[in-house]
């Protein structure tokens, strides 16, 4: 059950063993990922099949009255999608726990023999920590790329005002699944890899507070995205990722794989954040004070708190969709009682700390990895985690800004004007405490070093447009162009994504033992940096002179531009091609070790081996110091990993009398 | 809950197992709360949507008089609910004074309590006397409900997972100390999820009070 704590035979190294072993049986009778894609078909034809009989039963096949667009399909499309992701589940062994512990048999784990050996454990629902980040890891880069292809397909479209590749229905389609995809799926693109596979080992824990949450979390997001895809196969949707009603609930049955895929990666973030928070609260190693915690883990520890509370909004906006599509609800329709404005208020109320939760972990990882690349301590530590922490809390009073041309009361808009520009403030802490620790630093230019200078470079571009658009007027004058499309994808793409690359570049040693090549990394970061910039500077200007998004024509003297960011668009689509070969060529082909640490950093996670060891460390350490002490005279070790008998009991004591105490 | 006593020579292994022990202990109590922000968040959209199309009352067509679900049944659900909740929690004081036969017993009134409840919400949506867009109220009653059952159901299987975890459990762990390690932490596992699971059914008992009083008295 979701907060039932992990009995000790369940829990092996790095946070447990598989849920099911498969004791003697053959490989392809365990559960694994293909009794899963068995699971989920049978699931899909049986959940289709039962819609289709509810649908003839009941006679709830009338088309939904005033909107004449509604299919009577969506029943079998939703049941088969709900029961395939059930399927999905149970092929992977998820549910066989809660059964053995309902007939009261001891949940499974006992034998040892398949915990941390060979590829497969990848392919499985597998409860170690570092076995999931590696899953996340790869998982994201291939949602990303998918999701990267179809932006290029949408600017080879934009290559001519008049003449089309695809019809305006297939365009549109396309300018959808690659928006929610995007904002779906790269919502855990940091978390998902670095938030579980580090954090553990950051705080100095042995293993996570939930292992099998946090590994249910993961394998949603294969079913979250290939539901997604499927909308192709339906149809599509023609309403972007925002999937406004009534557009929302008048489409055919295309939006049904938007509506179930969004809500079931709502439910894999809020598990994901739910696991990381406990884990933070409750598995710090004796010394690991929130004072001396690292940056990276704070901007986990926000997004999480944000996962937890904004994803049930977002599931609860898909399922109210949902109901207006099957049940027949009016949650949105105004003619029958409801009003497509509560849509728009539930989704941004998600969508607007979505926004955060993208920002938050970039944030997190530049302020971590500039230290080690500076050699000094981290310039004002505790502005850097108030600044997170008020990014999270404003992130929640600012999501009317999205509907100030869309029937906001206007007495309203200056409380959410400033609401909005408030925002401003923490996360200008973040750049404050950046330039304070660049002051009069020795800085090393290394790969993960050059992304992070140029995610601030970038977040800020996209954040300075953001204040203007936080503005009313400006916000009506540019409401719904390329403008705003420059601005968000400054600000995520760029400054998100740059993160990540940095990210990567960076922990890829620690994660796998092995270093990405640095001369492809440069090659990579350029091309990148220079084409990304030029794809979407230009885009401020195309949407100042009124293009409008999602319309695949436009003036025909906006061409010249159009075509600019088209090719810019492409270098930048191979620049990623150039890191997915990097990462192929040195984690497949070349795989040179890197064992020890070679950045120098202070980092916990940086004093184990690379990869950390089954149990991350031999012993509980004791943390003895900030992990940000670089070129500081006579700084204690950053833990001491293996203490004498005793430190940790009296850690226990010290905590058992606070709490007795408290 | 009995506290965990660690010998003053321990060795590491032995350590680091009251340690994470501990962890776990407290992970079952954060895990709980935690858990019911994240169901308030969900809740308080519904809770958000009814205010607000009742605001609006668009077309006149917030609440008509044929959208008005059975009161009785409402408030049989309703009352199940919250007894089964008030139930554990008064058996979970019997089970820390180390009466788990009390405990087992109230557990079982309260698994059934519960389960029916989740039976007479599903007989609630089937027989609902009018259509589920009839009006703004309708929609709002028909999108809670399941949602609701679907908690209530979970939250059965839970306590249905906890009846079976204690049975193995000897009375006399209940009372005193355990001689070993392995059965101590079985015993205070046991009871961190049990006090977790009390805080989250009646969390949730605290929601259906809510929704019977929005859907029946406020609307």
């Amino acid at each position: 059950m979701a907060i039932e704590t992990q009995p000790e035979r369940a829990q092996g190294a790095g946070g447990g063993l598989p849920a099911e072993g498969g004791g003697g049986r053959p490989w392809w009778a365990r559960p694994a990922i293909h009794t899963a894609i068995v699971g989920a078909v049978v699931g899909y034809l049986l959940g289709h099949a039962l819609g289709d009989y509810l649908t003839g039963a009941t006679g709830a096949a009338n088309q939904y009255p005033n909107v004449p667009l509604s299919d009577s399909e969506d029943w079998p499309i939703v049941l088969g999608y709900t029961l395939a992701i059930i399927g999905w589940l149970a092929g992977l062994g998820v549910f066989n726990d809660i059964l053995r512990q309902m007939v009261g048999r001891p949940i499974s784990g006992n034998g040892r023999a398949h915990q941390n050996s060979g590829l497969a454990r990848f392919f499985r629902y597998e409860l170690d920590h570092k076995v999931v980040g590696i899953q996340y890891l790869v998982g994201m880069i291939i949602y990303f790329c998918t999701a990267g292809l179809l932006a290029m397909a949408m600017r080879t479209e934009l290559l001519s005002p008049v003449n089309h590749v695809f019809t305006s229905q297939v365009y549109i389609e396309i300018v959808g699944e690659h928006g929610t995809m995007m904002m779906m799926l790269m919502t855990s693109v940091i978390v998902g890899p670095f938030g579980n596979y580090l954090v553990p080992i950051m705080i100095g824990s042995k293993r996570v507070a939930f292992p099998r949450i946090e590994a249910l979390s993961f394998w949603l997001t294969p079913m979250a995205f290939l539901i997604l895809l499927s909308g192709f196969m339906l149809g599509g949707f023609p309403f972007g990722w925002t999937g406004y009603a009534p557009l929302s609930i008048q489409a055919t049955v295309g939006a049904d794989s938007y509506a179930v895929a969004f809500g079931l990666m709502g439910v894999s973030v809020a598990l994901a954040g739910f696991n990381i928070i406990v884990t933070v609260i409750c598995y710090r190693a004796p010394g690991m004070r929130w004072g001396r915690l690292p940056m990276f883990v704070w901007s986990m520890v926000s997004t999480s708190f944000l996962f937890v509370l904004a994803a049930p909004v977002l599931f609860a906006g898909m399922y109210m969709l949902i109901m207006d599509r099957t049940a027949q609800t009016a949650f949105f329709e105004d003619s029958l009682g409801g009003s497509s404005y509560l849509y728009e208020n539930v989704f941004w109320f998600f969508g607007h700390p979505e926004v955060y939760i993208l920002a938050l972990p970039g944030f997190g990882i530049v302020s971590e990895l500039i230290p080690v690349f500076c050699r000094k301590p981290l310039f004002a530590y505790k502005v850097a985690g108030a600044g997170m922490i008020g990014v999270s809390l404003l992130s929640f009073f600012v999501w009317q800004h999205h509907l100030f041309d869309s029937g906001i009361n206007p007495d309203m808009r200056p409380l959410f004007m400033v609401t909005t520009e408030l925002i401003s403030i923490p996360t200008g802490f973040i750049y404050l405490v950046a330039l304070g620790t660049f002051w009069k630093a020795k800085i090393r230019f290394r790969v993960p070093m050059l992304f992070c200078i140029a995610m601030y470079f970038n977040f800020l571009i996209g954040g300075i447009s953001g204040v203007y658009l936080s503005d009313v007027p400006a916000d009506t004058t540019e409401h719904g162009s390329f403008f705003v499309m420059a601005h968000f994808h400054y600000t995520i793409m760029g400054g998100l994504i740059f993160a990540f690359m940095a990210g990567i570049y960076y922990w890829l040693p620690k994660m796998t033992g092995i270093k990405l090549n640095e001369k492809l990394g440069l090659w990579h970061f350029w091309i990148m940096f220079i084409a990304f910039n030029s794809t979407f500077l230009p885009l401020f200007a195309v949407g100042d002179a009124g293009q409008p998004r999602r319309v695949f024509e436009y003036a025909t003297n906006l061409q010249g531009l159009n075509d600019w960011v088209s090719i810019s668009s492409y270098f930048l689509g191979f620049s990623i091609l150039l890191f997915v070969i990097n990462f192929v060529w040195s984690t497949v082909i070349v795989r040179e070790r890197e064992v020890g640490n070679p950045w120098q950093s202070r980092g916990l996670e940086w004093q184990v081996s690379s990869p950390p060891p089954a149990d991350n460390f031999d012993q509980i350490p004791v943390v003895l110091s900030s992990p940000y002490d670089y070129g500081v005279k006579d700084a204690q070790p950053v833990a001491d990993l293996h203490p004498p008998a005793g430190v940790v009991t009296a850690a226990i004591m010290s905590a058992d009398a606070a709490r007795v105490e408290a | 809950m009995a506290e965990t006593t660690a010998p003053s020579a321990m060795s590491p292994a032995e350590e680091e197992a009251v340690y994470y022990h501990e962890a776990a202990l407290n992970s079952a109590w954060t895990g709980a709360r935690l858990a019911a922000g994240g169901m308030s968040f969900l809740f308080g959209c519904f809770v958000f949507a009814f205010f607000y199309l009742k605001a609006l009352n668009s077309h006149g067509l917030w609440y008509t008089s044929a959208s008005r679900p059975q009161l009785w049944l409402g408030t049989l659900i309703m009352v199940l609910v919250v007894a089964s909740a008030l139930l554990q929690w008064a058996v979970l004081q019997m089970i820390k004074r180390g009466n788990k036969s009390a405990w087992m017993a109230g557990a079982v009134v309260a698994l059934v309590l519960g389960l029916a409840a989740v039976v007479c919400s599903i007989l609630q949506l089937m027989y609902i006397p009018f259509w589920p867009g009839a009006s703004g109220f309708a929609s709002v009653f028909v999108g809670f409900t399941p949602v609701f059952l679907t908690f209530a159901f979970c939250a059965m299987v839970w306590l249905e997972i906890l009846i079976m975890r204690a049975r193995p459990i000897p009375q006399i762990s209940f009372v005193e100390q355990p001689p070993t390690f392995a059965e101590a932490f079985a015993v205070q596992r046991f009871q961190a999820a049990l006090s977790s699971f009390t805080f989250v059914w009646n969390y949730l008992a605290a929601v259906a009070l809510v929704a019977w009083i929005l859907f029946y008295f406020v609307h």
